[in-house]
């Protein structure tokens, strides 16, 4: 390892770090309301599929299209991939999600899913008040 | 006559290398696809980045051309061997984006960096090229919502990386297939 090996990491580190921060703030903030007004956003292809109140009871969500399957799960305030048939399999490894801007993502199916709250407006915005 | 035949045996080699070298990058490539990161509270979607220890060791023996063409190869084959074809131009983005920045860092950092440094250049670069090709794919810059722990991912990945090739490089040079391509300009980085 050299000088510049550390400065690299360090760099890097510090970059993550940046980005890492402030949603660690903002999460704490915003998780009193978990659930309540969250939503998901499921597009495939680009363009918008369904959108789903993130509810605590159980709703299984299927997505079929010429690439293939997805079914995602709602269930805890939360949603998650429940399976697919994907060659890849990374969409499965997102596990629940229950944050906003959170997402799934099945690339080989062009699935994205992501969190929302529902009123529209920013977090930001929520606590100003 | 002498001249062109001795060259010609350095192109043969060179064939030689790039061949071993793509076949040892598609095993690894399958071995790590068998590892569930994901399930290790890993970013879904995160690699170890073992054939970047194969593209790295080219780029330091061979030309820039030779290890483009170990990284085309080691796509396509693992494409092929995986039937992940939908996902083809995504990894192969990645690789391509990770090969220019660490092909680059070795001309112009070669005596600042080690091949610990170009190796997480690479594994960051790797990560970053993906979620651009994600994002192109989806129109959507969401995804970058992971930039971070890729990014963290990329420098841990980036150091068991570089240490197997600093170890192989070593191990290498004693071979005399690999002896005439010691006085490469990618020598500076060594260390």
């Amino acid at each position: 390892m050299k000088r510049a090996d550390v400065w690299l990491i360090s760099i890097v580190l510090v970059a993550a770090l940046a980005f890492l921060v402030p949603r660690w703030f903002s999460s704490d903030e915003s998780k009193g309301g978990i659930g309540d007004n969250l939503v998901a956003n499921v597009t495939v292809d680009g363009k918008l599929f369904k959108t789903v109140k993130l509810t605590k009871e159980e709703q299984t969500i299927d997505i079929r299209t010429d690439r293939g399957y997805n079914i995602l799960k709602v269930h805890d305030y939360g949603i998650e991939m429940y399976d697919a048939d994907c060659p890849d399999k990374v969409c499965l490894g997102f596990g629940r999600i229950t944050r906003t801007k959170q997402t799934i993502v099945c690339l080989p199916h062009r699935v994205l899913v992501e969190i929302a709250s529902v009123s529209g407006e920013d977090e930001v915005d929520g606590y100003v008040q | 006559m002498g001249m062109s035949s001795s060259e010609s045996a350095t192109a043969l080699k060179r064939t030689v290398i790039i061949a071993i070298f793509a076949a040892v990058a598609v095993v690894l490539s399958l071995v790590e696809a068998q590892i569930p990161l994901s399930g290790m509270g890993m970013v879904p979607g995160a690699k170890l980045g073992l054939a970047n220890i194969m593209i790295l060791t080219c780029i330091f023996f061979l030309r820039g051309r030779d290890a483009f063409l170990l990284v085309v190869l080691k796509t396509l084959l693992t494409a092929f061997i995986l039937g992940t074809f939908s996902s083809l131009l995504f990894s192969l983005f990645g690789s391509l984006f990770s090969f220019v920045v660490m092909y680059l860092l070795m001309l112009i950092g070669g005596k600042q960096l080690s091949l610990i440094g170009i190796s997480i250049a690479g594994g960051v670069a790797h990560n970053i090229g993906q979620l651009l090709a994600a994002s192109m794919v989806f129109a959507s810059l969401k995804i970058f919502y992971y930039l971070p722990m890729l990014l963290i991912t990329g420098v841990v990945t980036g150091v068991a990386v570089g240490f197997a090739v600093r170890y192989l490089v070593t191990s290498l040079s004693k071979i005399s297939l690999f002896e005439e391509f010691l006085d490469d300009p990618g020598d500076a980085a060594k260390g």
